[in-house]
C-alpha cells in the first residue's frame, strides 16, 4: 500500500522535533510511531510534533496520536503540537487531544516556550 | 420547490480512495459557494463516512463499492454514503480520558467527528441490504 508520508526528526535544545508531511492515518501511523520510539532512548522529555499545514489527518491518524500521547504520559514526556491547519486544530479540540498536549502557534513559539 | 441536482460517485473499498470522494464533494461544495471552513468540515465528514463504509460495511473487500451521492437543494447539501453492510448500530461515543489511560484502544473517532461536523446525520439499514449514512450541510450555516 502506498504510504504518502514524510517524517524527519531533529533536535533544538532539549526539544525533539518530529516533522510530519503527508497523510496521518492508521496506514502511515507506524512511520510516526517509529520516529517517536527512536527518540525515547535518547532521553527525550519534550517532543514537538510539527505538522505541515497540508497534512491530511483522519480518525485512524487521531487514534495513532492518542496512543502516542498515552505512552508519552507513562514515560513522563510532554507532547507539543504545531503547524496544523485551523481545521485540524478544531478537530483536535473536539476530540480532546489539546487537553493532553500543548499547542503552539508556530515552531519558533514552541522552541521558546515549550 | 426549487431545482436540485444530484451527482454520484462510486469508489472501491481501498484505503486512500476516500480522498477521491473528498475531492468530489469539494468540487460540488465550491460550486454552491460553501465557505472554506464548511468545505473542510464536509471533507472530513465524507472521508470518515467512506472509511466506515469500507471497513465496517464492505469489510475491506475491494470489489465492493462505496457509493457517494451529493444532492444540492435550495437550502442544503445532502450527502449519502452507501455500502453493502448491515450497519454498525448505535455505538458509545469514545472517551479520550479512557483511551489516554489505556483502558480502551484508541479508536472509534470517525462517527464522533461526523456527528459534530455536519448539521444532521441519519442512518438507514435497507431491508434489501446495504447501509446508508445520510448527512446534511446547510448552505447558509
Amino acid at each position: 500500500m502506498n504510504k504518502n508520508i514524510e517524517v524527519s526528526t531533529n533536535q533544538s535544545g532539549d526539544i525533539f522535533i518530529i516533522r510530519i508531511k503527508g497523510d496521518v492515518t492508521s496506514v502511515t501511523g507506524e512511520v510516526i510511531e517509529d520516529a517517536y520510539q527512536k527518540l525515547s532512548p535518547e532521553g527525550a522529555q519534550k517532543i514537538l510534533l510539527c505538522f505541515d499545514r497540508e497534512c491530511y489527518i483522519n480518525s485512524g491518524g487521531i487514534a495513532v496520536l492518542i496512543g502516542m500521547t498515552s505512552e508519552s504520559r507513562k514515560k513522563g514526556q510532554k507532547i507539543g503540537i504545531t503547524g496544523m491547519s485551523d481545521h485540524f486544530h478544531k478537530i483536535f479540540d473536539m476530540v480532546g487531544l489539546t487537553c493532553y498536549t500543548q499547542v503552539f502557534p508556530s515552531e519558533d513559539a514552541a522552541i521558546k516556550d515549550f | 420547490m426549487g431545482a436540485c441536482s444530484r451527482t454520484e460517485l462510486q469508489i472501491q473499498s481501498i484505503i486512500g480512495c476516500e480522498k477521491i470522494a473528498m475531492d468530489f464533494a469539494t468540487s460540488v461544495a465550491r460550486k454552491i459557494g460553501l465557505s472554506d471552513a464548511r468545505i473542510e468540515d464536509l471533507k472530513t465528514a465524507v472521508s470518515e463516512a467512506c472509511l466506515n463504509a469500507m471497513e465496517h460495511g464492505n469489510k475491506m473487500d475491494p470489489e465492493k463499492k462505496v457509493i457517494v451521492t451529493l444532492t444540492v437543494e435550495d437550502s442544503r447539501l445532502k450527502i449519502d454514503v452507501h455500502d453493502d453492510g448491515k450497519g454498525i448500530g448505535q455505538i458509545e461515543p469514545p472517551r479520550i480520558e479512557d483511551q489516554i489511560e489505556g483502558k480502551y484502544r484508541a479508536r472509534g473517532w470517525g462517527m464522533f467527528l461526523i456527528k459534530r461536523l455536519v448539521d444532521g446525520v441519519d442512518f438507514e439499514t435497507r431491508p434489501e441490504g446495504g447501509n446508508v449514512v445520510r448527512m446534511i450541510i446547510k448552505r447558509t450555516a
